[in-house]
């Protein structure tokens, strides 16, 4: 009966993801937000279930495999430099930021630590698709929000190694830093190597023409990678990431992406809800203050840093701040981290209510400010310009 | 002329700049999926003025208009210039043709097919109305006119071979 019932809540699940979906699309929201609103109402309805919550886990080792799939590693090596310095600017003004906030709300060194995670991180996922709908690929500010977004996603890729790791582990100290580092980085090298030296061999395992087979296959490698990497105490997620990264190297790329796609859009969606579902609302009335009050703060710190990389490179004022304007947007990578580690209970803001505040708050307006970017930079820009003159003008009479 | 810039959009496609000569721009952006958004800037401006999307189909049509390779089937195919009736044929004369070191008078091809010379091409000189007693000399071209009844006599009358496959400029 139990199996009955749940796959019929799963059943009114993807029901409920499909109307809203449909309704969000109309108004151009992203999914993302959406879909952890439709598991916060289903929660009333049915708890979550040994099935959904298996599905999920899924969908973060997919949604990761993916991400390393289609990860250009020819990209990242062009253009090393620049990604390099938007990057570390963009963790410069946010990362820290987050550890402070994590301090002054009373968490501990890996909880704070999480929290900086879950606020830096901006949704490469909500960002690419606006910048895509709303025609501004071409744009000069376009290809400095790209590339702050793939320095941000290897970054978290590496640090959600590491903060399972250290969790894991239990505490935070001197050796216990060296086995996670020592951990994760034997794992990377493992695939590192190779991908390297066995490009060949991998390109023969995997060129099998029938369908099914290639199918069982390449969720061999994602499923194993992912347990390989839990099994020494790392995220799962990582060991999917780097199975992904494996093979977007090899010829079956497009074709392994086509097999997979279904799975992990099924998958996450079921992530999302099931992510809307464990949020507490005894917790969420108090989260809201907080999560308002983390996201004000959070989203100066992102514009003001996309700002100062847009005068670092030279860009005009106003691609300048629509560059910052566009980082705001958090999500799949903020829960994927609050979901990362079973924290007690007896923290004062559980990070998984917080985090949903938080991500809904900055996914849904911080698309309609990238949307609505343009009347903001003209009455900024047109401020700057009056405080400008009448600050110049006494100087010019001075000089005349 | 400015030099194409080029640049990666990561998990996007790839972008492509070109600087006009009266100070716009046009960029090019080539999406994984296939599609290509043409964008204009004007002098200054970071802003597109205006943008186009096309289809993979569509960008290698425009594509072949603007590089000036695109015509139209029926002229590549026939390769003829066709006027309502009447057709134009270019020949080419071979050392051995039946034609080669005659005067025109002396083939009769009027009255024999009812097509007639109207120009004959030796070398970088252009003969237009050969008269009566011009000789036509091996590696000649001539341009023969006719309904296409008489041009097919033409060809058959003399066993032309080498019939010039659009070769007019």
């Amino acid at each position: 009966m139990i199996v009955n019932e749940s796959v019929l809540s799963l059943g009114i699940s993807l029901l409920a993801l499909f109307i809203a979906g449909l309704l969000a699309t109309r108004i151009n929201q992203s999914l993302t937000a959406v879909f952890i609103v439709v598991g916060m109402i289903l929660q009333n309805f049915f708890p979550v279930t040994i099935i959904t919550e298996f599905i999920a886990t899924l969908g973060i080792i997919f949604m990761l495999f993916m991400f390393g799939l289609e990860f250009s590693v020819g990209s990242l090596v062009n253009n090393q430099r620049k990604i390099f310095f938007s990057g570390i600017y963009d963790l410069i003004f946010n990362f820290p930021l987050g550890l402070l906030i994590g301090w002054l709300l009373g968490y501990d060194l890996i909880q704070s630590l999480l929290l900086a995670g879950i606020i830096y991180v901006t949704s490469s996922v909500i960002v690419a698709k606006s910048i895509i709908d709303l025609k501004r690929s071409a744009n000069p500010e376009t290809e400095y929000i790209l590339n702050v977004l793939i320095f941000e996603d290897m970054f978290i890729a590496t640090f959600l190694a590491f903060i399972v790791g250290i969790s894991n582990y239990g505490q935070i100290d001197a050796k216990g830093i060296f086995i996670v580092i020592l951990k994760t980085s034997a794992f990377f090298a493992f695939f590192i190597v190779l991908a390297k030296t066995s490009k060949k061999f991998v390109n023969k395992i995997i060129d099998i023409e029938h369908t099914e087979l290639f199918v069982i296959l390449i969720l061999s490698i994602i499923v194993i990678s992912a347990g390989a990497a839990s099994y020494v105490g790392l995220s799962e997620a990582i060991g999917a990431f780097l199975a992904g990264l494996l093979l977007s190297e090899t010829k079956q790329r497009h074709r392994i992406s086509e097999a997979i796609k279904p799975f992990q859009q099924f998958s996450t969606a079921i992530f999302f809800v099931a992510f809307g579902m464990s949020i507490d609302y005894k917790h969420i009335g108090g989260m809201i203050p907080v999560g308002i009050f983390i996201f004000i703060i959070s989203s100066f710190s992102k514009v003001y840093g996309g700002y100062f990389i847009g005068g670092k490179y030279a860009l005009s004022k106003r691609a300048g701040l629509r560059l910052g304007l566009s980082l705001i947007p958090r999500g799949e990578f903020s829960i994927i981290l609050a979901g990362a580690i079973s924290m007690n209970s007896s923290v004062p803001y559980p990070i998984k209510s917080l985090t949903g505040v938080y991500v809904l708050l900055s996914a849904i307006i911080g698309s309609i400010v990238m949307k609505e970017s343009d009347w903001f930079i003209k009455w900024f820009i047109e401020r700057k310009d009056t405080e400008f003159k009448q600050t110049k003008k006494p100087l010019q009479g001075q000089l005349l | 002329m400015s030099e194409i810039k080029e640049c990666d959009l990561p998990g996007i496609g790839k972008k492509f700049t070109l600087e006009l000569d009266s100070g716009d721009k046009l960029v090019v952006v080539i999406h994984f999926s296939g599609e290509r958004e043409v964008f204009k800037f004007m002098k200054g401006s970071d802003e597109p003025g205006s943008v186009t999307t096309l289809s993979d189909e569509e960008a290698r049509q425009i594509g072949s208009i603007l590089s000036g390779t695109y015509f139209q089937p029926v002229l590549e195919d026939e390769q003829k210039l066709m006027m309502k009736n009447v057709t134009m044929e270019w020949i080419k004369i071979t050392d051995d043709s039946t034609l080669a070191n005659k005067k025109i008078e002396e083939l009769n091809i009027r009255k024999m097919t009812g097509a007639s010379i109207t120009t004959i091409i030796r070398g970088e000189t252009v003969i237009p109305n050969p008269r009566a007693g011009e000789i036509i000399k091996p590696h000649d071209t001539i341009i023969i006119i006719g309904n296409n009844d008489q041009i097919n006599k033409f060809i058959s009358t003399f066993e032309i071979k080498q019939r010039i496959e659009n070769d007019r400029q």
